[in-house]
C-alpha cells in the first residue's frame, strides 16, 4: 500500500501536532509534560526503596537480622516519592481541570471554522462533509480533550520502568537490569508493530466495512426492486458475499494481531519468569542478594498495570493520531489570495460590462480534462444570458468559478470591470445573488433565515422581500408565522416553499448579479408555477444568468450561450440561433417535438 | 432468527454458549495467574532458607519445583488469556454476519412502509452501526468482566488464607479509596448529563456550520452564519469548563485511588508491623505485597467497559426494535388474479401516527390494456395510492384488487409478477448494466436483454461505453445521468414484461435530449398493459383513456381530459397551471423583444 497519510506518524510528528493543537496554550502543555515525567520518575524511585528496605529487612547473609532503623528510613522515603508523584501528576492534570483545555479546545474550534470559510470551495467540495464534520466535532472531544491523560499514561508506561531499571543498573545488579531492559523497553517497538497493525486493521476492517455498509444502504434502498425479482433475505447473494468477506478480515486481523498483542500484554510475565529464573541462578551462586530479587518480583508486578493500560490504548492512540493529521489538513490549506487592485486598464466601471470572462481555461484538480476551454463574453448589465448545453458540458463550472470556488488557469473573469480575484470573498458575495435547486435553511426561525441575506435588514424589509417572493401565503399559515422555528417544520416544507424562501433571501440581499440554476426543475407543476412568479419579482432591474434546461423559459433571453465539452459552440439571440439551424436549433426542435407527443 | 430477549445478553444468544466458555477460560486464566504470584513468595522464602508460612502448601515443596510450578501457572495464565480472547472474538464475528443475515432477511419480510417512515439510512445504521458496536461489548467486555472480577475475588481469596489482617488491610484502603470516588462523583451524573448536552448541541452546531459551508459563503458575514457557530462555541466553552473543573475533585481522586503506590505503602507498612511482632513471615509479606493491588487494579478496566457497555446497550435496543416490527402477513390460501384490471373499492388509509387519513374513500377501476391517469395538487395522496398496491402499507378499509384479487390475498410472488412498478426513484445496484438490466427477469439471455434495451431506447448508450453491456454503473447508478438511469429502469421493467404497470413520473428530466428518449420509451413500455401513471407534471396524460383527479385524499373528478377541461374544475385549474408553468417565459423589462 502507498497511501501517503497511511505511514506510521512518528512520535516526533504527533508531539509537535499536538503543540500545534495546544496552540496559545503550548506553553502549559509543554509544563504538564514536564510535571507527568517527573511524577514517572518519583514512581519508578518509590518503587527503587523496596531494594534498600528489603536489604535492610532480610539483614547480611550470615545473619538476617532486620535493621528496623533503615526499613523504617527507606519506608518514609517511599511515602515522600508517593507523596511527590502526587503531587506532579496533580500538578499535571492541571492542564484539564483548571479548565486550559476548554480554552485549548475553544481555540482550536474556532481556529478550524476560520480555515474552512476561506478555504477554496474546490478543496472543501474534497473533503466528505461528515469526516470535515467529525473533526471539528466528535473527534476533538474524544480526541484532543483527553490529551493530557493520554500523554500522561505514554510517560509514566516509559518513565516509571526506565527509572526502576536506571536505579537497578546503578546501585543493584547490571546484569538484571540489562534482562529488564531488555524487555521492558520491547514495549515500544511492539508498540509501534501494535500500532502499524491497528492502522492496517483499520484501514482493512474500514474498506471491509464500508463495503458491507454500501452494500446494506443498496439492498435497503432497492428493498422495493429486490422484492419484485425475488432477491431479498438470504438470497441477496451480494450482500452474504461482503458480510463472508466481513467476517474473514476480521479474523484474518485477529490473527495477525494475536502475536503481538500478546507479547505485550505478556510481558510483565515475562519480565517475571526472567527475573525469576536469572534471579535465584545469581542468588545461588552467591552474586545475587535475595533482597534484591524479592523486590524486583513485586515492582514487575507492579509494572504489568500499566503496560496493560497502554496495550488497551494503543487504539486510542491510533485514532488520536489520525484525528491530530486530519486537523493538520485543514489547517493547512489555504485561501484563495486577494490580488491588489491594479488602476484598471479596461473601461469606466459605468460602461464596464456586469460580467466579463476573457479567454477563461478552468481544469479541475486531479482530472486531465479542461471543464471550460478558452471561453469569452461580455455581458452588459440589466441583460438576461441563458447557458445551454448537455450536463457537463462546462455551464455549472462557469457558475463555480464566478463564485471563486476555484481560480480558472488562465483568462480573467471580471465583474463591473474588476478582477474577481482582487475583491475580498465578502466584497464578492455582496454582488451575487444565487437560486440553485438545493435549499440549505438553518435550524432557526423563518424570519433570520431570510435575513441572512442581509443581516441589518429590518424586520419589515424581510416581511416585503417574503411577500415578493410569494413567501407570505404559506408562512402566514404557520403556527408562529415569519417567527416559526424551521428545525419544527422542517421536513413540512415542500421543495417549492424552501425555494422561495431562498429567492426571498436573494431578494433582500439585493445585489446586481443574479445567478439561476435550474431552480425549477425538481418542483411539480404547482409549485413551479408559484415559483416562476417569485424569480419574475427577483428579475427586475438585474443582470441574470440563468441555466435551464427547458428551452422556452429562456426565449426571452438576450444572449443564449451554447456549451459543448466546455466550449462555447453557439452564441446569440434565440431567434438568430434557430436560424443559423446549429446544435441550439437542434435541441430546440427535439423539445418542440416532444411536446407533440402525449401518451 | 433474532432472538426476541431484549438486551445485550438476549441478543447473544446464538453464541451466548461461546461466550461464558470464553469469560470461564478469562477468569481461570486469571486465577492461574494470580496462584503463580503465591508460588513465587513461597520460592522466595524456600531459597532465603525459611519455612514459608504459607497454607495449602506442601512442606516437603522445594524452590526448583515451586519455581516450575510457578513458571508453569504464569505460562498457562497467559494461554488461557489468549484462547478466551480468540473464542470470544470470534464468537463476535459469527455473531455480528448472522445478526446482519437475520436482520436483512427480517426486513424483507416487513411491510415496505418502513423504507418511509424510518428511512433507508437509519435501516441501514442499525444493522451496519448498531451491530458493529456489539463487537466492543462482545468481543472485548465479555472476557475482560470475567477476567476483572475474578482478580480481586481470586486476589482477596488468597490474602484471606494468607493473613486475614493484611487482607483487611488491603480491603479497606480499597473501600476507603471506593468511599472517597462516591463522594467525588455524588454529582457526577448531573454533571455529566449537562455536558453530555452541550456536546450534542456542539456536534448539531458544528454539523450545520460545515454542511452550510456552501451557503454560509454566500451570505458571508461574521454576523450570522459564523456568528451562530461562534456563540455555540461560546457557550460550550462555558459548560465545558464548568465540567472539567467540576469533575476535576473526581479526577483526581481517581488518582490517588487508581494509583498502586498508596495500597502498597500501607499494606508494606503493616506488614512490617506484623513482622517486626513476629507474627507474619517473609512470604507472607512478599506474597500479599504482589497481591494487594490486585483489586485495585481491577477498577480502571472496569471504569471503561462500563462506557462500553453504555454504548453498546443504546445500539442493542434499537436492533430489538427492528427485531419486533411485524412482518407482512401473507395469505393462507394465496388467490391467483385473473386478468389485468386494477381495482381500488372505497380505500381508506392513515399513515401510522397520523390523524387524518391520507386516502379516504377512493374508489375507481381500470379496464385491462387501459392507462388510468392520477393527477391532483402536491400532498393529495397520489403517490400513496401507488404504494398501497405493492402493499408498503395495507389500508384501513376498502381493497385493492388486482385481477379480482385482493391484494391482501395475493402472495407476494404472484403480485409482484403481474405488476411492476417503475418509481420516481429509479434504483441501479453496483453492478453491470447487464446485471442491473437483468434483474427485471433473472435468467434472462442477452439477446432479450439487449431488446429490452433497444426498445427503451437505452441501447445505443450502452453499447457507447467502454464495457458496453458490461459496464458498471457506479455505485447507485452514480456514473449515469438521471434520464439514463431511468431509462435502464424502464428496460428492467420491459423485461419484466409483467401486464400490469405503476409508473410514478418522474419530475425532473436531466435534459431536452434525454427527455424525448425518454418519452418514447415510456410509450414503448406501456404499450398493451393496463397502466396506472401517477402523473406529477401532466405532460403525458392528456390521450389516457381516464383521469382520476385526487384533492386531500378524497377522489373529486373523474373522465377524460376534454370532459374534465369542459367541467372547469380543479382538472381544469391544474391544466391551466400546467399550461402556464410551461410556456413560462423569463424575461427582463429591460430586454428581450422575441416572443
Amino acid at each position: 500500500m502507498s497511501a501517503p497519510s497511511s505511514p506510521l506518524p512518528r512520535f516526533r510528528d504527533t508531539w509537535r501536532r499536538l503543540l500545534a493543537v495546544a496552540g496559545a496554550e503550548a506553553p502549559r502543555f509543554r509544563r504538564a509534560v514536564a510535571w507527568f515525567s517527573l511524577a514517572a520518575v518519583a514512581q519508578g524511585l518509590a518503587f527503587s526503596c523496596l531494594f534498600p528496605l528489603f536489604d535492610a529487612l532480610l539483614g547480611p547473609a550470615p545473619d538476617p537480622a532486620p535493621d528496623w532503623g533503615r526499613v523504617v528510613f527507606w519506608l518514609l522515603a517511599m511515602v515522600a516519592l508517593a507523596a511527590a508523584d502526587l503531587v506532579l501528576s496533580w500538578k499535571g492534570h492541571g492542564f484539564e481541570y483548571d479548565g486550559t483545555i476548554a480554552d485549548v479546545t475553544h481555540a482550536l474550534r474556532l481556529d478550524l471554522g476560520q480555515r474552512l470559510r476561506g478555504m477554496p470551495m474546490e478543496i472543501l467540495a474534497r473533503h466528505r462533509t461528515g469526516t470535515l464534520s467529525a473533526t471539528l466535532g466528535s473527534h476533538i472531544d474524544e480526541v484532543v480533550v483527553p490529551m493530557g491523560t493520554l500523554s500522561q499514561v505514554m510517560i509514566r508506561t516509559l518513565g516509571v520502568p526506565l527509572t526502576v531499571i536506571g536505579v537497578t543498573a546503578l546501585c543493584i545488579d547490571v546484569r538484571l537490569a540489562l534482562a529488564l531492559a531488555l524487555i521492558f523497553p520491547l514495549a515500544v517497538p511492539l508498540y509501534r508493530h501494535q500500532h502499524r497493525l491497528a492502522a492496517r486493521e483499520r484501514r482493512d476492517g474500514a474498506a471491509a466495512h464500508a463495503r458491507v455498509e454500501a452494500d446494506l444502504i443498496e439492498y435497503t434502498q432497492g428493498l422495493a426492486v429486490l422484492r419484485a425479482v425475488g432477491q431479498t433475505g438470504a438470497r441477496a447473494q451480494r450482500l452474504r458475499a461482503s458480510l463472508a468477506t466481513l467476517r474473514q478480515v476480521q479474523r484474518d486481523a485477529l490473527m495477525a494481531s494475536l502475536w503481538p498483542a500478546l507479547l505485550m500484554s505478556g510481558l510483565m510475565e515475562l519480565g517475571l519468569l526472567a527475573v525469576l529464573g536469572l534471579g535465584l541462578l545469581w542468588v545461588g551462586g552467591g552474586s545475587l542478594s535475595l533482597a534484591a530479587v524479592a523486590a524486583l518480583l513485586i515492582i514487575v508486578m507492579r509494572l504489568g498495570e500499566p503496560l496493560a493500560l497502554f496495550s488497551e490504548l494503543t487504539k486510542t492512540f491510533v485514532l488520536m493520531e489520525a484525528a491530530l493529521e486530519r486537523i493538520e489538513v485543514v489547517r493547512a490549506a489555504r485561501p484563495l489570495p486577494v490580488l491588489p487592485a491594479s488602476p484598471r486598464p479596461g473601461p469606466k466601471p459605468d460602461d464596464a460590462p456586469a460580467v466579463a470572462f476573457e479567454n477563461v481555461s478552468f481544469t479541475y484538480a486531479g482530472t486531465d480534462t479542461p471543464a471550460l476551454v478558452d471561453v469569452g463574453f461580455r455581458l452588459p448589465a440589466r441583460t438576461l444570458t441563458a447557458l445551454v448545453g448537455p450536463s457537463g458540458s462546462g455551464k455549472s463550472t462557469l457558475t463555480r468559478l464566478l463564485l471563486r470556488h476555484a481560480d480558472p488557469q488562465a483568462g480573467v473573469i471580471r465583474l463591473q470591470g474588476d478582477d474577481i480575484r482582487t475583491l475580498a470573498p465578502e466584497a464578492l458575495m455582496r454582488r451575487l445573488s444565487v437560486v440553485f435547486q438545493d435549499v440549505h435553511l438553518f435550524n432557526d426561525t423563518i424570519l433570520e433565515n431570510i435575513r441572512m441575506g442581509r443581516p441589518d435588514a429590518s424586520d419589515e424589509a424581510v416581511r416585503e422581500a417574503a411577500r415578493a417572493a410569494h413567501c407570505l401565503d404559506f408562512i402566514d399559515r404557520l403556527p408562529q408565522g415569519l417567527h416559526t422555528p424551521v428545525g419544527d417544520i422542517g421536513g413540512s416544507l415542500s421543495g417549492g416553499e424552501r425555494q422561495r424562501l431562498s429567492i426571498a433571501r436573494a431578494i433582500l440581499k439585493d445585489a446586481p448579479l443574479v445567478l439561476l440554476d435550474e431552480p425549477t426543475a425538481a418542483l411539480d407543476t404547482q409549485s413551479e408555477r408559484v415559483v416562476q412568479t417569485a424569480i419574475d419579482a427577483l428579475v427586475q432591474d438585474r443582470t441574470v444568468i440563468v441555466i435551464a434546461h427547458r428551452l422556452s423559459t429562456v426565449v426571452g433571453a438576450d444572449t443564449v450561450l451554447v456549451f459543448d465539452q466546455g466550449r462555447i459552440v453557439e452564441q446569440g439571440a434565440h431567434a438568430d440561433l434557430v436560424a443559423a439551424n446549429g446544435p441550439y436549433a437542434a435541441l430546440w426542435r427535439a423539445q418542440e417535438e416532444r411536446k407533440a407527443w402525449h401518451a | 432468527m433474532i432472538p426476541l430477549r431484549p438486551g445485550l445478553w438476549g441478543l447473544m444468544a446464538p453464541v451466548r454458549g461461546r461466550i461464558i466458555l470464553a469469560m470461564a477460560l478469562a477468569a481461570l486464566g486469571m486465577a492461574c495467574s494470580i496462584t503463580a504470584v503465591v508460588a513465587l513468595a513461597a520460592v522466595l522464602d524456600l531459597v532465603r532458607g525459611g519455612t514459608p508460612d504459607l497454607p495449602l502448601l506442601d512442606a516437603e515443596a522445594s524452590a526448583p519445583a515451586l519455581g516450575f510450578l510457578a513458571a508453569a501457572l504464569i505460562l498457562a495464565g497467559l494461554s488461557l488469556r489468549t484462547v478466551s480472547f480468540i473464542v470470544s472474538h470470534r464468537a463476535a464475528f459469527d455473531l455480528e454476519e448472522g445478526l446482519r443475515l437475520d436482520l436483512a432477511d427480517h426486513l424483507a419480510r416487513l411491510p415496505l412502509g418502513i423504507l418511509i417512515t424510518t428511512g433507508p439510512g437509519a435501516l441501514t445504521k442499525i444493522i451496519q452501526g448498531d451491530v458493529r458496536a456489539l463487537h466492543a461489548f462482545v468481543a472485548d467486555s465479555t472476557p475482560l468482566v470475567a477476567r476483572n472480577v475474578a482478580a480481586p475475588v481470586v486476589s482477596l481469596a488468597w490474602l484471606l488464607v494468607i493473613d486475614i489482617r493484611l487482607a483487611l488491610v488491603a480491603l479497606a484502603v480499597f473501600a476507603a479509596g471506593m468511599m472517597a470516588m462516591r463522594l467525588a462523583m455524588k454529582d457526577y451524573a448531573t454533571l455529566r448529563q449537562r455536558y453530555d448536552h452541550a456536546r450534542e448541541a456542539i456536534q448539531t452546531a458544528v454539523i450545520e456550520f460545515v454542511q452550510a459551508m456552501p451557503v454560509v459563503r454566500l451570505f458571508d458575514d461574521a454576523s450570522t452564519s459564523f456568528g451562530r457557530y461562534q456563540r455555540a462555541l461560546e457557550d460550550f466553552r462555558l459548560v465545558f469548563k464548568g465540567w472539567v473543573q467540576a469533575s476535576g475533585v473526581a479526577g483526581r481522586v481517581a488518582l490517588l485511588v487508581l494509583s498502586p503506590l498508596p495500597t502498597l505503602i500501607t499494606v508494606l507498612a503493616v506488614g512490617l508491623v506484623l513482622m517486626a511482632g513476629g507474627s507474619l513471615g517473609f512470604a507472607g509479606l512478599a506474597a500479599v505485597l504482589m497481591l494487594s493491588t490486585g483489586v485495585a487494579d481491577a477498577l480502571l478496566p472496569l471504569m471503561w467497559m462500563s462506557e462500553f457497555i453504555r454504548k453498546s446497550r443504546a445500539g442493542a435496543l434499537r436492533i430489538h426494535e427492528l427485531a419486533r416490527e411485524r412482518p407482512l402477513p401473507e395469505p393462507a390460501a394465496p388467490r391467483v388474479p385473473a386478468d389485468a384490471s386494477l381495482v381500488f373499492d372505497a380505500v381508506r388509509f392513515t399513515y401510522p401516527g397520523r390523524e387524518t387519513p391520507a386516502l379516504d374513500g377512493v374508489g375507481f377501476s381500470v379496464a385491462p390494456g387501459s392507462v388510468c391517469a392520477v393527477v391532483g395538487p402536491s400532498g393529495a395522496g397520489k403517490s400513496t395510492l401507488a404504494r398501497l398496491i405493492p402493499r408498503f402499507w395495507d389500508v384501513d378499509s376498502g381493497a385493492i384488487r388486482v385481477g379480482g384479487v385482493d391484494v391482501r390475498e395475493c402472495a407476494t410472488d404472484t403480485l409482484m409478477n403481474r405488476v411492476s412498478f417503475v418509481f420516481q426513484e429509479t434504483f441501479l445496484f453496483h453492478g453491470s448494466v447487464l446485471e442491473n438490466i437483468r434483474m427485471g427477469r433473472p435468467g434472462a439471455s442477452l439477446e432479450d436483454v439487449q431488446a429490452a434495451a433497444r426498445a427503451a431506447q437505452i441501447h445505443t448508450f450502452i453499447e457507447s461505453l467502454p464495457e458496453g453491456y458490461d459496464t458498471l454503473v457506479g455505485e447507485r447508478g452514480a456514473r449515469l445521468s438521471g434520464g439514463q438511469r431511468q431509462r435502464l429502469t424502464i428496460a428492467r421493467a420491459l423485461l419484466r414484461d409483467a401486464p400490469i404497470l405503476v409508473l410514478d413520473e418522474a419530475t425532473a428530466f436531466a435534459d431536452a435530449e434525454n427527455e424525448t428518449l425518454l418519452v418514447q420509451a415510456l410509450a414503448t413500455l406501456m404499450r398493451g398493459r393496463t397502466v396506472l401513471i401517477i402523473a406529477h407534471r401532466l405532460s403525458t396524460i392528456r390521450d389516457a383513456d381516464q383521469i382520476v383527479v385526487l384533492d386531500q385524499g378524497c377522489l373529486v373528478e373523474q373522465g377524460r381530459h376534454d370532459d374534465l377541461l369542459a367541467r372547469n374544475g380543479l382538472y381544469a385549474r391544474l391544466w391551466q397551471t400546467h399550461q402556464a408553468a410551461r410556456s413560462w417565459t423569463l424575461r427582463l423589462p429591460s430586454s428581450g423583444v422575441l416572443a
